[in-house]
C-alpha cells in the first residue's frame, strides 16, 4: 500500500489502467475472498432482478426467462385491466395502514412500561416471554391461533365462561380478519420490537428524571415530558420505515391465517402474486409485470422513507 | 413534621399504586402471550374426553402421550425432521461462510470496484426480484425438486452482512497488518484472526440464520413439491390445514374418530421445541443483534 501512495498520480489513460491493474493485482486475494459471496449475489439476487424483464416478454418455457420474445407493454395492459390487481393494492394499503395505527404504538407502550418497573431477575423472565414468540414462524403462530380461536378453542371457552357468549368463528368471518391480523401481529412481534425503544430509553440522561422527581413531577408527567420526547426520534424513524413498508410485508402471516372464507379481505399484493403465479392458469409474463410493479413501488417507498428519515435527523436506512 | 411525613407518604403511596398498575399490565401481557402456548402444550398431552370436558385446560389431569404416539406414526414427521435438519445443518454453515467472507472482504472498500460492489450488495435491500423470477431461475437451473433450491435461495441476508461487516470494521487494523507481514493469505487471516475476534457477532448472526433455516417453509413449498422432502414447518401446516378442513366439514356430520386438536397441538410442540429449549439461554445474543442493527440503521 505504502509504495502505491508514494508514486505520482497517473496522468494518461495508459498510466491509469496500469495503476488500476497494479492495485487489482495487489488486492488479488481480496477478490478471491469475496468471490463466493459475489457469485451468490450475482446468481440469486441479480439474475432474478434482471429476470423481471419478463414483464415485457411473453414467457415460453422452452426459451426461458431471457430468451422469450418481447411484447412491449402488453402484460401491463392485462395487469391494469384486472380488477383483482387494484383490489389487492387497496387491501394491502388498508391492512398496513391499520398496522400503523393499531400495532405500531404497542412496542412503545411496552418499552415504557417495562422501563418503569424495577424488578431485576423476574424482569428478565418477563422479557423472555415477551420476545420469544418473535422467533416462531408464522406457520407455528398461525397454527397456535387456529387452535385457540377455534369453535372449541381457548378464547371461545373463556368468553363463554365469562360472558356466556356463543362460540364465534374468529377465523371464518371477514369482519374479524383484520382485528385477528393486528392482534396476532402484536402477540408475535411487540415484545421484540420493544427492545429498540428500550435501548433508546436507556440513552436518556438520568439527571433529567432526578430533577423532575425533586420538582415533584408525577410518574405520568415524567413519562410524558421526559421519556416520550427522549425517544421521539426513534419513534419517528421507525414510523417512517413502517410507512416505507406500506406495500409489502405480512405475507407469511396473512397466507397462514387466511382461508377461503376470508380471502376477500386478505388478498394483499403479495397474496395476489402468489395466486396468479402458483395457482390455476399461469402466465409468468403477467406475474412478472405485477412483481416488477411491486418491486419498483417498494423501492420508491423505501427511498422516500429514507429521505424523510434523514431530513428529520435520523440516520436513514443505508446509514 | 407530621404534615411533611404525611405528604411524603402520600407521594409514595401514589407511586406504589402506579407500580402495581404497571406490574398488573405487564403480568397480564405475559399471561396473554404464554397462555396460548401453555394451552397447546396441555392439549398435546390430553385425551379427547378431557379436552372436551375442560376446554380451559392448562394442565391435563390424566396426561397421555397418545397424541405424540399417533403423530410419530405419521411418516411426514420423520420426513419433516430429516428435511429440516438437512436444511439447518448444511444451510447455516453455507450462510456463515458466504456472509463472513464477504463481510471481511468488504470491510475495506478502497480496492478497485470495492465501492460499486458494496453498493450493489446494499441495493438488494431496496430492490429484489421476488419469488416469480426466483422460481423460474430454479426451474431453469433444474434445481426444483432438489434440496439445493432451498439451500441456495437463501445465501446472504444483507442485513446480517451489514452488522457483521460493521463489527469487523471496528477490529484493530494492526492485527491484520501483522498477519499480512507474516505472509498469511486473506482467507487465512479470516479464519485465524478475524473470526476468533468476532465471536460475539458471529454467535448472534449464526443464531439468526439457524432460526431462519429452522423456520423455512415458503421456498420449500414453492420449489420442492415432493412428498418425501417436506420441512417440518410445512408438515405442521399440512397437518393443521388438513384437520381444520376436516373440522369444518364435520360440524354437522359424524364425529371425527381422531382427536385432531391433540395431534395438531403435538405437531406444534414438536415443531417449536428446539426454539423453546434454546431460546431462554440464547436470548442475550439475539438482543445484541438487534442492538447492533438499531445503532447501524
Amino acid at each position: 500500500m505504502a509504495t502505491l501512495q508514494e508514486t505520482k498520480k497517473p496522468r494518461t489513460l495508459k498510466e491509469k489502467l496500469l495503476h488500476t491493474g497494479k492495485r487489482i493485482a495487489l488486492e488479488k486475494e481480496r477478490y478471491i475472498l469475496i468471490l463466493p459471496g459475489l457469485v451468490w449475489y450475482a446468481i440469486f439476487a441479480y439474475i432474478p432482478i434482471f429476470g423481471l424483464t419478463l414483464a415485457f416478454r411473453k414467457y415460453m418455457a422452452k426459451l426461458g426467462m431471457f430468451g422469450s420474445p418481447w411484447i412491449g407493454l402488453k402484460n401491463f395492459q392485462n395487469v391494469f385491466a384486472d380488477p383483482a390487481f387494484f383490489a389487492s393494492i387497496v387491501t394491502t394499503l388498508r391492512i398496513n395502514a391499520g398496522r400503523l395505527i393499531f400495532v405500531f404504538p404497542f412496542p412503545i407502550l411496552f418499552a415504557i412500561m417495562i422501563n418503569e418497573v424495577r424488578l431485576g431477575k423476574p424482569k428478565k423472565i418477563l422479557q423472555s416471554i415477551y420476545t420469544f414468540p418473535n422467533f416462531l414462524s408464522w406457520v407455528i403462530v398461525a397454527s397456535i391461533m387456529i387452535n385457540i380461536l377455534g369453535q372449541r378453542g381457548l378464547v371461545n371457552s373463556v368468553m363463554g365462561a365469562l360472558f356466556g357468549t356463543k362460540p364465534v368463528a374468529f377465523l371464518g368471518k371477514p369482519d374479524y380478519f383484520l382485528p385477528v391480523i393486528y392482534l396476532t401481529d402484536i402477540w408475535k412481534t411487540a415484545g421484540w420490537s420493544a427492545i429498540i425503544y428500550m435501548a433508546s430509553i436507556s440513552g436518556i440522561d438520568v439527571e433529567q428524571y432526578e430533577a423532575a422527581e425533586i420538582d415533584g413531577a408525577s410518574r405520568l408527567q415524567r413519562i410524558w415530558y421526559i421519556t416520550l420526547p427522549g425517544i421521539k426520534s426513534t419513534i419517528l424513524v421507525l414510523f417512517i420505515l413502517a410507512v416505507g413498508n406500506l406495500m409489502s410485508g405480512g405475507f407469511d402471516q396473512i397466507f397462514n391465517l387466511s382461508n377461503s372464507a376470508t380471502i376477500k379481505v386478505a388478498e394483499t399484493l403479495d397474496m395476489y402474486i402468489y395466486r396468479i403465479t402458483f395457482r390455476g392458469s399461469v402466465d409468468f409474463g403477467f406475474s412478472s409485470a405485477v412483481a416488477l410493479f411491486r418491486s419498483v413501488i417498494n423501492m420508491l417507498l423505501l427511498i422516500f422513507a429514507d429521505r424523510v428519515s434523514k431530513a428529520v435527523g435520523g440516520s436513514g436506512l443505508l446509514g | 413534621m407530621t404534615a411533611a411525613r404525611k405528604k411524603h407518604r402520600h407521594f409514595r403511596d401514589r407511586f406504589e399504586l402506579m407500580d402495581a398498575l404497571i406490574l398488573i399490565f405487564l403480568l397480564l401481557m405475559a399471561v396473554i402471550i404464554a397462555l396460548p402456548v401453555i394451552n397447546v402444550l396441555a392439549l398435546s398431552f390430553a385425551t379427547q374426553k378431557e379436552a372436551a370436558e375442560r376446554p380451559l385446560m392448562l394442565f391435563p389431569l390424566s396426561p397421555t402421550i397418545d397424541n405424540y404416539f399417533r403423530l410419530f406414526q405419521d411418516p411426514r414427521i420423520g420426513i419433516g425432521y430429516k428435511t429440516t435438519l438437512l436444511i439447518v445443518l448444511i444451510g447455516v454453515p453455507f450462510n456463515m461462510l458466504l456472509t463472513t467472507s464477504l463481510a471481511y472482504g468488504l470491510s475495506r472498500t478502497s480496492f478497485p470496484g470495492g465501492k460499486v460492489i458494496f453498493y450493489l450488495v446494499l441495493l438488494t435491500m431496496l430492490f429484489n426480484g421476488g419469488i416469480v423470477p426466483m422460481y423460474l431461475l430454479m426451474l431453469q437451473l433444474g434445481l426444483t425438486k432438489s434440496l439445493f433450491s432451498v439451500l441456495l435461495a437463501y445465501g446472504v441476508n444483507t442485513f446480517y452482512f451489514v452488522i457483521t461487516r460493521s463489527y469487523m470494521m471496528s477490529l484493530p487494523d494492526a492485527l491484520i497488518e501483522s498477519a499480512k507481514i507474516d505472509g498469511a493469505t486473506e482467507w487465512r487471516i479470516l479464519f485465524s484472526v478475524i473470526l476468533p475476534l468476532s465471536k460475539p457477532i458471529l454467535a448472534t448472526v449464526l443464531l439468526f440464520y439457524a432460526v431462519d433455516r429452522w423456520n423455512e417453509w415458503y421456498n420449500a413449498m414453492i420449489f420442492l413439491r415432493r412428498n418425501d422432502l417436506i420441512p417440518l414447518q410445512l408438515v405442521l401446516r399440512n397437518i393443521v390445514m388438513d384437520s381444520s378442513i376436516v373440522n369444518s366439514l364435520s360440524i354437522a356430520g359424524p364425529h371425527v374418530p381422531r382427536f385432531t386438536e391433540g395431534i395438531q397441538s403435538a405437531t406444534i410442540m414438536v415443531t417449536m421445541l428446539p426454539i423453546m429449549c434454546f431460546f431462554p439461554f440464547l436470548q442475550k445474543y439475539f438482543v445484541k443483534g438487534i442492538m447492533v442493527g438499531a445503532i447501524k440503521a
